[in-house]
């Protein structure tokens, strides 16, 4: 098992002249939760769907839990679970019924038990056989870290994932994140642009400034140099050379 | 394999919840199941007629319809699946390719270790046993329509030609299923992705079957067997997959017997795997793409 959950190498994504994202070179060692911060169309999310093999890189390489995103993706799918951006579902279908799709295709046999963990785990008991369209915003980012999490995952992926949410939703699904890390281990990359989860939720950060990273390091060093959330907000705004009104 | 089948029993459980492949279904089997005995009551109707003609001395010629095998009965079948099936099959298809689209649960699919052929496969796979699930309930409704019609069980030849006329119809309109989900994957609007595979069924049933006749010639009455209008006759009738259909299907039902039927089975087959193979060859990015709603 290698030390880093994803290592990627100058890995780029253009269309035709713009660049997405340019030649990002990260290391993540498992069992961090690394928060990736940016504003709109810095690069987050392309960057989300390049490391899932959702979208093909341009030139660059990454690997993901020990898997090539380019040569081996169906070993990195294997290998991770993705909680898209206002992750939607099939509304017509129960919540079980949901589940039961996305846990065959991740190769689960017999989901049905696992399942019934995963629905412990973000509080769901009674409404397995609920139909999720009759569910909220906050109820359905929860049912996505479930989907995700089905087939035991190395390696998470959340992108924008408290987006939306109500305080209570927020605060609910990073005690879930959280608790995800901390019992199974999980390492967990989280596309943000809310500080205030990356110094609550994170162990490390990164920040990209139209499709380049520009700050990289742990959360604790951070803060050890901007020890307020204030400072660590200026340090988002610095590297991400904004003018703060 | 098992995300094949996890693919394929997705799609009949949406199909089993949406309302509108519903509402298709039952207006299809219903259409199927009065077919049989609308088509009874027509032969009887007609059958009086010309017993009065007769009896007025108006011909001295025998009965044709009193000799009629029971399957005649079902031959307004063959209009029903090309005008009602087709359509369905369409809107089954468009739906489907829709569902991950609209919803925008395409990339949480994707993610998950499923090749996007494989993907595509289980789909057509699932509207396939839909399809197969519709055209065996027509089917059966048929033969016991027409078993009542008759007052007896259907022969097992009568019964092995309903079943091949199902066979060939569950075939045809797979072909159809998988143009609908052709048209969802690549057009932007739901509209006009239900409204371009309807304009090339429109083609398949009435222009092409039509070029080189008096209909689309703008010379009435033009012998079909003069120069330009033979040759573009020639080469398109056979190209409509809608009329071959109607005329494998009538040879089947007991109509008047026709040409070698293979020629036209193998089109319709041909139909339904290039339909399928050209969704198969659908690229990633269009499987993940919106639509504008």
């Amino acid at each position: 098992m290698t030390e880093y959950a994803i290592r990627t190498e100058d890995l780029s994504r253009a269309y035709g002249a713009h660049f997405a994202l340019s030649a990002l070179t990260l290391d993540v060692p498992r069992g961090e939760i690394f928060g990736l911060l940016g504003h709109n169309g810095a690069g987050k999310t392309t960057t989300v769907g390049l490391l899932t093999t959702l979208l093909e890189p341009t030139a660059g390489s990454a690997n993901v839990a020990g898997a090539d995103i380019a040569g081996q993706a169906a070993a990195v799918r294997r290998a991770i679970g993705y909680l898209p951006e206002n992750v939607q579902f099939y509304d017509d279908l129960t919540l079980r019924e949901n589940l039961r799709f996305f846990g065959r295709l991740s190769g689960l046999r017999h989901p049905d038990s696992r399942i019934d963990e995963v629905l412990v785990l973000v509080d769901f008991e009674g409404h397995a056989d609920e139909r999720l369209g009759t569910f909220s915003k906050g109820m359905r980012q929860r049912v996505g870290i479930a989907q995700a999490i089905l087939h035991r995952p190395q390696v998470l992926f959340l992108d924008e994932p408290t987006s939306g949410l109500d305080p209570e939703g927020v605060r609910h699904l990073r005690e879930i994140i959280v608790r995800l890390n901390g019992e199974f281990g999980i390492t967990v990359f989280m596309n943000t642009h809310l500080l205030s989860e990356v110094s609550r939720t994170c162990t490390s950060i990164g920040i990209l400034r139209q499709g380049v990273l520009v700050h990289h390091d742990t959360l604790a060093k951070t803060l050890g140099t901007f020890p307020t959330e204030e400072a660590l907000e200026d340090t988002y705004f610095r590297a991400s050379a904004t003018v703060r009104e | 394999m098992s995300e094949f089948r996890a693919v394929v029993a997705h799609e009949i459980l949406a199909n089993r919840r949406s309302r509108a492949p519903q509402l298709l279904i039952g207006v299809f089997v219903g259409m199927v199941a009065v077919s049989a005995v609308i088509g009874w009551i027509t032969t009887n109707t007609v059958s009086g007629v010309y017993d009065q003609i007769r009896a007025n001395g108006l011909t001295s010629q025998p009965n044709p319809f009193t000799d009629v095998s029971v399957l005649y009965y079902a031959r307004n079948t063959i209009i029903y699946v090309v005008l009602v099936g087709s359509l369905m099959a369409i809107a089954l298809g468009v739906e489907s390719a829709l569902r991950d689209r609209k919803a925008a649960t395409a990339d949480l699919v994707l993610s998950r270790p499923v090749h996007p052929r494989v993907l595509l496969g289980g789909r057509v796979g699932g509207l396939a046993t839909v399809l197969g699930l519709i055209v065996g309930s027509g089917t059966l409704v048929s033969w016991i329509s027409l078993s009542l019609v008759q007052g007896a069980s259907l022969s097992v030849p009568l019964t092995a030609r309903l079943l091949a006329f199902g066979i060939l119809t569950w075939a045809f309109l797979v072909g159809f299923a998988a143009a609908g989900v052709l048209s969802g994957l690549y057009l932007r609007r739901e509209t006009t992705a239900l409204l371009a595979p309807f304009v090339g069924w429109a083609i398949l049933a009435f222009v092409l079957p039509q070029l080189g006749t008096a209909l689309l010639n703008p010379v009435a009455q033009v012998p079909r067997t003069s120069g330009i209008f033979h040759i573009l006759s020639y080469l398109t009738n056979p190209l409509s997959v809608t009329e071959q259909f109607k005329a494998v299907s009538s040879s089947l039902l007991e109509g008047p017997p026709g040409p070698s039927p293979f020629p036209a089975v193998a089109l319709i087959v041909a139909f339904s795997a290039a339909m399928t193979i050209a969704m198969l060859a659908t690229p990633l990015r269009r499987i993940r793409g919106g639509i504008d709603v």
